[in-house]
Order: structure tokens, then sequence, then C-alpha cells
């Protein structure tokens, strides 16, 4: 089942050919050496179809996505260019929607970005001219009206493939499917989620998400987080916003040894994805592993995604 | 007040409520003796160093 | 009203040790809700003060006074002899007091307070932000919640993906606005509301535009 497509970007392409998708994400440094991260990228780029490139992840001062981005398509690698409301105005931002278009960068994910408190810069202000909702619109409306918010004709719009993040897991619970809703109303094409760890909710989520239609107007990712320890699952379930690992699976890391408490924790992430992937409704995932990257390609294998299609 | 005292550098135990009706005379007696007592174990606030210490600088 | 926090004692005295003559001046109306630079609290603020410069060794005469406003002309005449003759005045009003004397009066006239937030008073006691003075108010849109006050990150189609348990993800003691939004939806029977998206705002009315100014022509004298 071939869908049509909008932009060049090639993990469109790949999704509406109807294959899983899969896409993972790397992390800027903290200076101005791209080297590591253009390392990393090159770790896992016969594994995924794109790599998200994060923007100030927390808050916390790092290269700009943007810059990372741009490299990445010099090295052939297919871009998801991650942008936060949280630090541009609408200027800002639609300027780097362009910046991006000028490099072919054909892929955006927008959101609204973690509170500025969390990061290395309390102090600082925050932005929030649009929120990510508002953004999605504002790619939309450049892209398929070709005009800037301001009303002006934009030289050469951008074709961007547009995207969101979704959280199955935040509260208020009722109302995650009417947001899913509400952001493929405001120009959402694709859909990454918080990492999955209890598959039951998630489950749920989805069925209810398949029953109003909205996999067939968007494509959605579920996001996977391989665990690396028994600490790491409890400091997610107790210190993170908005996750939701359930007592099992502290459970089942926490009763196997420290030193394959890793490897178990993989084992988990392929485990859960094997379930997800017979989900009705679902179009692929989203791999995050930051600073781990060297175990995506073990996951992509597993999962029995490897080797990627060819578009 | 006991909140704002410390913040002028005095101990909050130099002020405290009592609640008494006129009738109540030994307990009004006891309560002069015991809080005197206090202070004059607690020694001269640092107002009274320091009204002493201008006094003696104007000699 | 409009809230504010006394500044520290120690800040306070750094500012105004230079002088030889301070007046502490109240505001008694919205500072005086809140218990920080009423008239009363100037009085209480002047006599630690005068504590202070006893025991610091410093000469200095510190007065007290007050009056209903200070964001109003008329209500300065009957402590205009008081002001005019004093050295500096110690203002405890809001920001809008402290700039209202000074533009009256060719004389230092010293915060002391930290004007924080428009809010409500919760209860005796505890005061909270609801107005962000935005220019353009959204709150029959949304329940009567804020979102752009309310919000810390001023999301206008919200809530984003940390609220938790009805708390704001930057703290446990933060009501997420949003949270609150729903729960407002759910109460009048508005949920369908929800999916309806808020357009992009315009913060042309709100302090990115500039500083703002209402005039009432009828009003107003040439």
């Amino acid at each position: 089942m071939s869908k049509e497509t909008k932009t060049p970007s090639k993990l469109e392409k790949i999704l509406a050919a109807g294959h899983l998708g899969v896409t993972s994400e790397c992390g800027p440094p903290r200076g101005s050496d791209p080297a590591h991260i253009a390392e990393k990228a090159e770790l896992i780029r016969n594994h995924v179809d794109a790599i998200n490139i994060t923007d100030n992840q927390t808050s916390v001062c790092r290269m700009c996505s943007l810059a990372v981005c741009i490299r990445l398509k010099t090295m052939g690698i297919e871009p998801v260019l991650q942008m936060v409301t949280r630090d541009r105005n609408r200027i800002a931002l639609q300027s780097d929607i362009l910046g991006a278009a000028s490099w072919d960068i054909n892929n955006i994910l927008c959101l609204s970005g973690d509170h500025q408190s969390f990061g290395d810069h309390a102090k600082g202000q925050n932005v929030h001219d649009l929120d990510s909702m508002q953004l999605l619109q504002t790619v939309r409306r450049m892209r398929d009206e070709g005009k800037f918010l301001g009303g002006d004709d934009i030289q050469r719009p951008p074709a961007m493939f547009a995207g969101a993040a979704a959280n199955p897991f935040a509260d208020p619970y009722e109302i995650r499917v009417p947001r899913l809703a509400k952001k493929i109303a405001a120009g959402a094409e694709f859909i990454q989620t918080q990492c999955i760890y209890n598959v039951d909710k998630f489950e749920d989520w989805m069925k209810k998400v398949v029953d109003r239609g909205l996999h067939e107007k968007a494509y959605i990712m579920a996001g996977m987080t391989p665990m690396k320890s028994a600490g790491m699952a409890r400091y997610m379930k107790n210190r993170v916003p908005g996750m939701d690992v359930p007592e099992e699976v502290v459970k089942r890391l926490a009763d196997t040894p420290k030193e394959k408490q890793a490897d178990e924790g993989i084992k988990i992430c392929i485990e859960d994805m094997q379930r997800i992937k017979e989900m009705p409704g679902i179009a692929g995932f989203h791999i995050m592993a930051i600073e781990w990257e060297e175990k995506v390609p073990g996951i992509v294998e597993a999962a029995g995604l490897y080797p990627r299609p060819e578009v | 007040m006991k909140n704002l005292l410390p913040k002028v550098g005095i101990n909050p135990e130099r002020i405290e409520m009592f609640n008494l009706s006129a009738a109540m005379g030994p307990r009004w007696a006891e309560i002069c003796t015991e809080f005197t007592e206090k202070i004059r174990v607690l020694g001269p606030s640092p107002i009274w160093f320091a009204l002493k210490a201008r006094k003696e600088k104007a000699a | 009203m409009i809230v504010g926090e006394q500044k520290p004692l120690e800040e306070i005295w750094e500012m105004i040790k230079i002088h030889k003559q301070v007046l502490v001046f109240g505001c008694n109306t919205c500072v005086a809700v809140c218990q920080q630079g009423g008239n009363k609290e100037a009085e209480v603020l002047a006599s630690m003060l005068r504590m202070k410069a006893t025991q610091e060794g410093v000469d200095i005469e510190i007065t007290n006074s007050g009056i209903e406003r200070q964001c109003e002309h008329e209500f300065f005449e009957k402590s205009e002899k008081e002001i005019q003759g004093s050295e500096a005045i110690l203002s405890t009003a809001c920001g809008i007091g402290v700039q209202f004397m000074a533009e009256k009066y060719a004389k230092p006239i010293y915060p002391g307070l930290n004007t924080t937030f428009l809010g409500a008073v919760e209860q005796f006691g505890v005061y909270t932000e609801r107005c962000q003075a935005c220019g353009n108010c959204v709150l029959g849109q949304t329940g009567g919640i804020c979102p752009i006050a309310r919000c810390a990150k001023r999301v206008m189609n919200g809530p984003c993906g940390g609220s938790t348990k009805g708390k704001c993800e930057i703290s446990k003691d933060v009501d997420c606005a949003w949270q609150l939004i729903v729960d407002r939806l759910k109460l009048l029977g508005r949920m369908d509301d929800y999916e309806t998206l808020t357009p992009i705002k315009d913060w042309s009315t709100d302090r990115a535009g500039g500083p703002r100014k209402l005039v009432r022509e009828d009003l107003a004298d040439e």
C-alpha cells in the first residue's frame, strides 16, 4: 500500500512505501568539534533511515542541531532536524527552516523543549513565541502555501516532512489520543513516541489511535530506549517526567547480575519491539540510545529490521 | 517578630508574648522573675553594646 | 493585585547607608495585601534599619510614613512636605510606585521591594501568579485559566510532555496549567473544545511590542 509523498524526504518515501521505518537519535557535542558526532552517525547510518539531531536537549547548551544536520547531509546521511520553540522566536524558527531547506534537509521534528531550569542556563529567558503545534502549522504553511507567517511569499518554499512527538504515558491520560489528533490536525505527518516500557499501556493507546483512524493520517513510530542498568530504570521511573516504567521491568533488571544488566536491557528492548511490530497502526521505530549508539545496529538486526529498504 | 529580630542580629529569645488577666497576680510575678533572669543570662543586646560604643566615641 | 517581596535587609542597608536621612515610605494598596510594603511594613522596616544603623555605628536618621497608593498623584498631596524635606526615600511600593516617585521628585528613590507578579490571594498568606498582562485575553477559550501566566512554557495548546500527576515538570509545587484547563473544560462539559487549535498569538500587545499605554480621550485633560 503505497502512499504519495509530498517531499524528497527519504524517510517519507520509505514510510509511504509501506515499510517499517527506523530512525535513531544523536546528541550534538558541548563544543565546536564535530568529529565525535560524525563518528556516531557513521556507526548507525546503514541501520536507520534517518537520524534525529537533538536541539539543546534538556536545555543544556550544545552545538546547534542545524549545523549537525548540514554535516550529515554532506556525509550522505538523512537527518531529522529537531526544533524546539523554547529558544527561538517565529522569525528565527522560519529562518532556520529555510536554512535547513537550502541544504536539502527534508525532515523536521517540532517540539516545545524542556524547561530551561533543567539545563545549565537556568537564568536564561525562554521564548515560546510559538508552541510545538503552532510550529507544525508554520512548517506546513511554509511548505504547502509557500508563505511566511507574516503573509509574504517564500522564494522556493521548504519541502519539509513534518513530525511531532507524542507521549502515550503523560498525564492527563484521557487527552493523550485527542492530543495526538490535535497534532495531526496541526500538520504532523509522522510521530515519534516517548520511549516505551509499559507495552500494555502503549497497546491500549495504539488501539484508541487506530479506532480514530489517526494511523492513516500520520505515521506512528514507536520510541524505544534500551535500559543500561537497573539504576537507569529506577531513575527513569522516579525522576523523569512523563515516563512510565513498570515495576516488573525494574525488577527484571535488578534481579540480573550487574555486569549482565546492559545485555538484559537490550533483550527487553528487542522483545518489546517484536511485540510492538505486530500491533496494527505501527509504521516504524525510533530508537533512542544516546551515548550508546553502538548498540543500535544490533538492536535493529535482532528486531528483524535489517537491511534497510532502498528507495 | 521572632523571624525579624535575627535579621538585625538580635536573639529572638529576647522577646516573648504572654497572655494574662489582671487577676493572675502571682503568675505575673513569676513570669517577670523568670524572664528577667533569662535576659540577665543572655546579657546585654548588641544594640546596648552599640549605643555604649557610640557614647564612648562621643566622649 | 500586584505582589512583591521585601528585599533582604542587607541589600536595602547597602543602598541607603550612604545617606544622613532616609524616609521609609509605604504603599497601602497591593503590597499591603501581601504584607510586604504597606504602611505597617514600612514602619517595621524603618525600625529594623534603625537597629541596624545603631549596631553598625552609622549616623543616619530613619523616618517612616506612607500613603494609600504610590501610583496616583493625588495621594501624594498630604505627604508632599515630608517627602520634600527628606534627603532620600526608600519606597516600599511596587516598582510602579518607586518609578512614579522618581518622576515626581528630584531625589534618590530606592526600591524596598522586588516586584514579582500579578496574582490572587489563594488564602491568607499565600499569593500566586495569575496574569501576565499579555494584552489579549484568551480566558474565554481556556475555561478561565491562563496558559500564559500559569504555564511555565506558556504553551497555547498544552499540556506539554512533561506534565506529571497534574504538576508542572519544573516543580511538584507548581500545578500544570493545562491539567487545570482540561479539568475545567470537563467540568463545564466543553471537552470538545480541547481539540480546537489555538491560533498563533499576537504578542505585539504584550511587553514585546514595547511599553504600553492606555488613554481615555474622554477623560484625559489636554
